[in-house]
């Protein structure tokens, strides 16, 4: 929510992205696939993955031990996994100079835990030898924020490291929470962003949650960071400026039929707090919820211009990181297409539990 | 005004002053703010043998309990089973909050607002039943309903839909035992900045089996009550409720005549980026640092401190340690309400900001209870066992999570006289 006061240098932008989906490890694949509309979930293997779903979006032959070696790796779930490979690759390809301030650099990450490891570790306590017989180990992965903090840990990220969770607004919620604390001056740089995992017990839950009266979407999983800094720090750091965040809105909405009335207030105000029109949007990365919450979004947006990128059509129902993925989409299509420099994006998300929120972008 | 790259901890600028002007609370040893600051007064024990879950094969089982909770003495609108018990912990004190703040349901909905609630757990005591199901009747049985109130963004959700508020951003923030702490703090900074005029800020968790067989295996559950900085601590009691601090800006609460219980002066994060569950004392003095810098406070300023003072061996000198290493050797009196509700996980440092709320408005120290000899290894003044009368003016919360993540809250006294300038 960064108000029309604020100088341009002291607008926060993002100046790096990393993302880690079913289209597979990094930047890259993510950005030819959608770009290509390739669908990303397949057939699932029910061997491996005894689910109540016929497809799922898996990054592919993700295997946590291949991408992050032996050390440290013995007891890490695929929900760390999954985060602490995408926060290092985030700070490969855009982190330098930023280990020389370990302190003044942190992570926002939106992720709803394991419910795997959770009920895993309640599952040998209650069927093995004596109820506390239980691995040690895994005892911390069955906290939600194990995610977070094993990637401060092996990254040595000192700054604030904070764990946000609000269903398919989970990663808008964690961009603006990023936003909150650079501006509240409790960091100079933080990663935000959300993580995903898919799991049987995941699958399980999901298969019976409300979806809008329609069938379930197949699921997706993995994680999208961003790079959140001032204007003003990125050029220090030698960084380009890929997105500002002119601001975010969230409302709530009582009865599912009242979604789109919310949505449609929240990008109004997202609009007139940045000083812009609804007919200046260039690109639209909705969240597509399936039935009713979908009609809601559709109509909440008809009134806003701009190109539609679909994102969970392609790679499925990744709800904690599913925001976090459209903001991907957005950097995707803005790094293919040098035309859409200085223009607006906004991404939009709708959770069933009652959240809608709005975030507006200036690329380039 | 200073600059966007400010030192962690420093304000960006000048902002609104941001006030707690309503209490909610669900604890083991009273619910209602009457009842919880009777409680802390008394240095009352939520200690019990557990009845939550079946105990059978552990030495030893007890836990800072709620067992008078109804969920129908606060649930107006929402159907009681489409809560867990966290979400149905945190609806209740936010209704409370509400309500001690004196205000209607009406006035909340007419701002702008946030709900951030932090967890531990979240509804893990439902996955308990869940997976108990699992084991009992088939890895595919599941029960429809419970399986649909898991997810931890309901915490926050609940109170949302309960109130039936609608100009309002709604998050859970899930960063375990410090997880309060970070949810008051949001609302401070979402305040102060002028993005929301409210927020109902806290936490919230339920006892499960999970939690108390993972501190059980890892020796750090207490046999019979917990001795924060005594020689003979034994460990934590695992316990449950929820905090919820009605807060606003100050502009606010003086329009509408509001009591004022604390002002918040300012919080700090610092992660350990360490160990996952062993604390680091040089990060948990630079949060201290960070929180003293962002109130614009010095040590010497700190009336006492509520520390996270789990009552485990190695945690209460790691933390008494840190706070030695900012304040010297003359350290402010050092208090854990944890000795009297246990530790309630996500709720306990935004129970601990309500008891610190409680403390300056009313003038006294909570005790640390089961006291008997300090450890000379902590060497802290704890108020031992009965409480003491004293004029507060700043007081500092210390939260301390699994993952390396700490967050320090700094409250100030809040003199009603001055509210005539």
């Amino acid at each position: 929510m960064s108000g029309h006061a604020e100088a341009g240098e002291r607008r926060l932008v993002i100046s790096g992205w990393a993302v880690t989906s079913p289209y597979g490890l990094g930047r890259r694949s993510f950005a030819e696939g959608l770009l290509a509309r390739t669908t990303a979930t397949a057939a699932v293997d029910t061997a491996a993955w005894p689910v109540p779903y016929e497809d799922a979006g898996l990054i592919p032959d993700f295997d946590i031990r291949s991408v992050l070696g032996r050390k440290g790796t013995r007891s890490m779930d695929r929900a760390t996994g999954i985060a602490v490979v995408t926060v290092g690759e985030l700070l490969e390809d855009f982190g330098q100079g930023l280990a020389a301030d370990p302190e003044k650099t942190g992570l926002v990450l939106g992720t709803s835990g394991s419910v795997q490891s959770i009920m895993d570790f309640t599952k040998d306590a209650l069927t093995g030898e004596k109820p506390y017989l239980v691995d040690p180990a895994r005892f911390p992965n069955t906290v939600m924020n194990c995610p977070t903090g094993q990637s401060a840990i092996r990254h040595t990220l000192k700054g604030p490291n904070v764990t946000v969770s609000g269903g398919s607004a989970t990663g808008l919620l964690a961009l603006n929470y990023a936003s909150r604390l650079l501006r509240g001056g409790h960091a100079n740089a933080l990663l935000a962003g959300a993580a995903e995992e898919f799991s049987v017990q995941r699958a399980r839950l999901e298969r019976v949650a409300d979806h809008g009266g329609a069938e379930a979407d197949p699921l997706g999983e993995g994680a999208a960071l961003f790079l959140l800094e001032s204007g003003e720090a990125a050029r220090e750091g030698g960084r380009r400026v890929l997105a500002t965040v002119l601001g975010s809105r969230f409302r709530a909405f009582p009865e599912t039929g009242r979604a789109g009335a919310a949505l449609s207030r929240c990008v109004a105000e997202v609009l007139s707090d940045a000083g812009v029109a609804a007919a200046d949007v260039a690109l639209v990365a909705p969240g597509t919820p399936p039935g009713l919450l979908g009609k809601q979004e559709e109509a909440a947006l008809d009134a806003v211009a701009g190109e539609r990128i679909p994102v969970r059509p392609l790679v499925g129902d990744a709800t904690a990181a599913s925001a976090a993925f459209q903001l991907a989409a957005v950097l995707a299509h803005a790094g293919a297409r040098p035309a859409l420099v200085d223009r607006l994006a906004l991404v939009t998300a709708l959770d069933r539990d009652g959240t809608v929120g709005a975030t507006l972008l200036r690329l380039g | 005004m200073t600059s966007q790259t400010a030192a962690t901890g420093q304000r960006a600028a000048a902002r609104h002053r941001v006030v707690i002007t309503g209490l909610g609370v669900v604890t083991s040893i009273g619910t209602g703010v009457d009842a919880f600051a009777e409680g802390l007064r008394a240095g009352r024990s939520g200690a019990k043998p557990i009845s939550a879950f079946d105990t059978t094969g552990f030495a030893h089982s007890n836990a800072c309990e709620i067992t008078d909770f109804e969920p129908e003495a606060w649930l107006r609108e929402l159907p009681a089973d489409e809560l867990g018990r966290a979400a149905q912990f945190a609806v209740a004190g936010a209704r409370m909050a509400v309500a001690d703040g004196g205000l209607t349901e009406a006035d909340v909905r007419a701002r702008r607002s946030l709900v951030s609630i932090g967890t531990t757990d979240g509804e893990s005591r439902d996955l308990d039943h869940l997976t108990g199901l699992q084991v009992a009747q088939g890895e595919d049985t599941l029960d429809p309903v419970v399986a649909r109130r898991v997810w931890p963004g309901r915490l926050s959700a609940g109170i949302v839909r309960e109130l039936g508020l609608e100009d309002v951003e709604t998050v859970t923030v899930p960063t375990a035992c410090a997880a309060g702490n970070y949810a008051v703090g949001y609302g401070y900074d979402a305040i102060s900045s002028g993005d929301v005029e409210m927020a109902l800020c806290g936490g919230a968790d339920a006892l499960c089996r999970k939690t108390f067989t993972g501190f059980y295996r890892l020796g750090t559950i207490a046999p019979d009550v917990c001795r924060p900085f005594d020689a003979d601590r034994q460990g934590i009691l695992t316990g449950e409720g929820a905090g919820i601090l009605l807060m606003e800006s100050l502009e606010s609460a003086l329009a509408r005549g509001a009591r004022i219980y604390a002002e918040v002066l300012g919080y700090g994060l610092s992660c350990d980026a360490s160990h996952p569950v062993a604390p680091d004392r040089d990060s948990i003095a630079r949060c201290i640092t960070a929180a003293h810098a962002n109130a614009g406070i010095t040590p010497a300023d700190v009336d006492f401190i509520s520390a996270h003072g789990t009552g485990t061996k190695a945690n209460d000198v790691t933390e008494v340690g840190a706070i030695r290493q900012v304040f010297g050797e003359d350290l402010p009196r050092t208090v854990s309400i944890k000795s009297m509700i246990g530790h309630t996980m996500g709720a306990a440092s935004a129970l601990a900001s309500a008891a610190c709320a409680l403390a300056l408005r009313e003038g006294f120290i909570p005790p640390t209870i089961n006291h008997r000899t300090t450890d000379p290894e902590c060497g802290v003044d704890c108020v031992p066992n009965e409480a003491v009368e004293a004029d507060l003016k700043v007081v500092q919360n210390n939260g301390l999570a699994f993952g390396g993540n700490n967050a320090v809250l700094v409250l100030g006294h809040w003199e009603d006289r001055s509210a005539v300038a």
